[in-house]
């Protein structure tokens, strides 16, 4: 049996597909960004090595200070706005039971499944000032409509709001597998105690909920920080900056700057920030240990 | 305990989400059947006077609807059952063979989870460009397997770990190889798992175009999204073909999702709370 499961070459032919894969597909890119974040380099001809020249523009670029900025609003958005709003359309959701249950769950999810190209292109007629949706609403309303949703002060806004809406089924589906794995036990004893919904939902639900909604607002602050796909078609880090993230900025002084050294060193920039992100996030949260509510069994 | 009267607050509540999530999808369907022209009005929908079917038959033939939906099925299920295979094999390197690095190799692994997909844009786009990858399968396939990697090996790792070890040491006494109980004794008791990684590789991968648009020219394996990509600037001007052509990618996805609803909730679920 040990001799049989220490085999060097079975090991070696379980894990070198992984491997290989990851050192082509992700470290090697890694190293050469690291490489090319020292030159000069266009993206096509010859280059020097400038040093650490790149990075000392980049501490001073102020587009990428931006980008930065636009992360942290969208990260607040979504932990400050979506991830409440989820939560409780969860626990209303919960108690309802039957098909109507299934059917809303279903109706919540479905912005996921669609592609991000088709959720941008139709963003940008809902913004429309000609016949776009929103404007239309707010003449329904009675208001005067024509407003510019990507003026330079209104695009970000315009932005967040898509990408709150789009991910809202998402962070609500797991809020709500984490409110099913919530023993009913819990809820029977504060029914007999005479707690009403209010008090149960504080006082039962959302303490168990903590594990939950930690590795919630985690993976809502890295998304924040690697969004890029949703903003590249919507607005393209524009107007002048406004709605700039740090992949659409690297993206561009690549491919369109012609700052291909440049955007590597973007790149790593990036790359060191979502890590120290991804650490501080799980060290501030692995202080305060809680036992997970859920078992890993999951019932829906 | 007694059932609580569903009180209309509930409903108002959960009404109220499901047209703010659903109403804009309604909108692009119902402008996706008018004539540009009845766009500009100031009502929230139009009831075209002609239903337009044509801006479909548009849609369909010049958005490449068939050659981008086969190429996007293809790689998809290409990624989804490389992702399978590697992770499980890895998994069991990783957690039941008995060697001095395999604690490393798998945080190693993991650790792709933290890497953000868009660094690797510029520098992947170069090594690509000199071993002539770029406008291969190869170019989506390899990305989009390595990013999801981590994930499949952790959610992998995970679900073996409730495997009970005696059962593979029956089967080694039974004269079983390596291969053998990974194949025929492991991988059927990773039903659930493999559910799992394939919904949360498909969701991860179906949608995804920034590195197809940075890695291919050529149509030859262009995916779904380049439709509405390459519609927008053909027919600028003719929106309702727009909105047909973004009707029509987004359709497969939606259809599949209703039809398969309740796995790919349990999957996301899984996938989401143990990830």
């Amino acid at each position: 049996m040990k001799k049989l499961y220490s085999n060097k070459l079975v090991i070696l032919s379980l894990i070198l597909p992984g491997l290989l894969l990851f050192l082509f597909a992700i470290l090697a890119p890694i190293c050469l960004s690291i490489y090319y974040g020292f030159t000069d380099y266009s993206g096509m001809g010859s280059f020097r090595f400038v040093g650490l020249e790149n990075y000392r523009q980049l501490f001073q670029d102020k587009a990428f200070g931006r980008a930065l900025l636009n992360s942290l609003l969208l990260a607040i958005g979504f932990v400050c706005i979506q991830h409440p709003l989820a939560m409780i359309v969860a626990a209303v959701l919960d108690k309802l039971g039957g098909r109507a249950e299934n059917f809303f769950r279903c109706v919540y999810f479905i912005p996921n499944v669609i592609s991000v190209a088709v959720i941008a292109y139709l963003w940008k007629f809902i913004y429309n000032p000609d016949f776009g949706l929103l404007n239309n609403i707010i003449k329904a309303l009675g208001g005067a409509g024509g407003i510019n949703w990507f003026s330079y002060d209104n695009a970000i806004w315009s932005v967040l709001l898509v990408l709150i809406w789009h991910g809202f089924g998402w962070g609500m589906l797991i809020y709500y597998t984490g409110i099913k794995n919530i023993d009913p036990v819990l809820y029977e004893a504060a029914a007999i105690d005479g707690a009403d919904e209010k008090t149960t939902f504080l006082r039962i639900t959302l303490p168990l909920m903590k594990p939950v909604i930690q590795v919630n607002v985690t993976m809502a602050v890295i998304s924040a920080l690697k969004q890029m796909e949703t903003v590249y078609l919507l607005t393209n880090g524009g107007p002048g900056d406004s709605t700039q993230f740090a992949a659409t900025y690297l993206y561009q002084q690549a491919f369109k700057a012609y700052k291909y050294g440049y955007g590597n060193a973007i790149g790593v920039v990036f790359i060191l920030i979502c890590l120290a992100a991804t650490v501080i996030l799980n060290s501030v949260f692995a202080d305060r240990d809680v036992p997970r509510a859920g078992k890993g069994t999951v019932n829906v | 305990m007694k059932q609580k009267k569903r009180n209309p607050l509930v409903w108002l509540i959960l009404t109220a989400v499901a047209v703010i999530q659903i109403f804009p999808l309604i909108w692009l369907v119902d402008f996706s059947l008018a004539s540009s022209t009845e766009m500009f009005t100031s009502g929230l929908l139009i009831l075209p006077k002609k239903i337009q079917w044509g801006n479909y038959v548009k849609a369909f033939v010049d958005g490449h609807f068939l050659l981008y939906l086969k190429n996007s099925i293809l790689i998809n299920v290409l990624a989804v059952a490389l992702v399978i295979l590697i992770s499980i094999l890895a998994a069991f390197a990783c957690r039941r063979m008995h060697w001095r690095l395999s604690g490393f190799v798998k945080t190693l692994l993991l650790m792709g989870m933290m890497i953000p997909i868009h660094a690797t844009l510029l520098p992947n786009f170069k090594i690509y460009s000199v071993l002539g990858l770029t406008d291969t399968m190869w170019a989506l396939l390899i990305p989009y397997v390595a990013f999801s990697l981590p994930q499949g090996l952790f959610l992998m790792t995970s679900f073996m770990e409730s495997i009970p070890e005696e059962l593979e040491e029956a089967a080694v006494i039974d004269g079983c190889g390596i291969y053998r109980i990974i194949f025929q004794i492991i991988t059927p008791l990773l039903k659930s798992s493999i559910a799992t990684v394939s919904i949360m590789t498909f969701l991860n991968n179906w949608n995804e175009f920034i590195m197809a648009s940075t890695y291919l020219r050529s149509p030859t394996w262009k995916t779904l999204p380049f439709s509405v990509l390459e519609f927008t600037g053909q027919y600028s001007s003719n929106y309702a073909v727009q909105f047909a052509v973004m009707a029509l990618t987004a359709a497969p996805a939606v259809i599949v999702y209703i039809l398969l609803n309740k796995h790919i909730t349990k999957g996301v679920a899984m996938g989401a709370v143990k990830g």
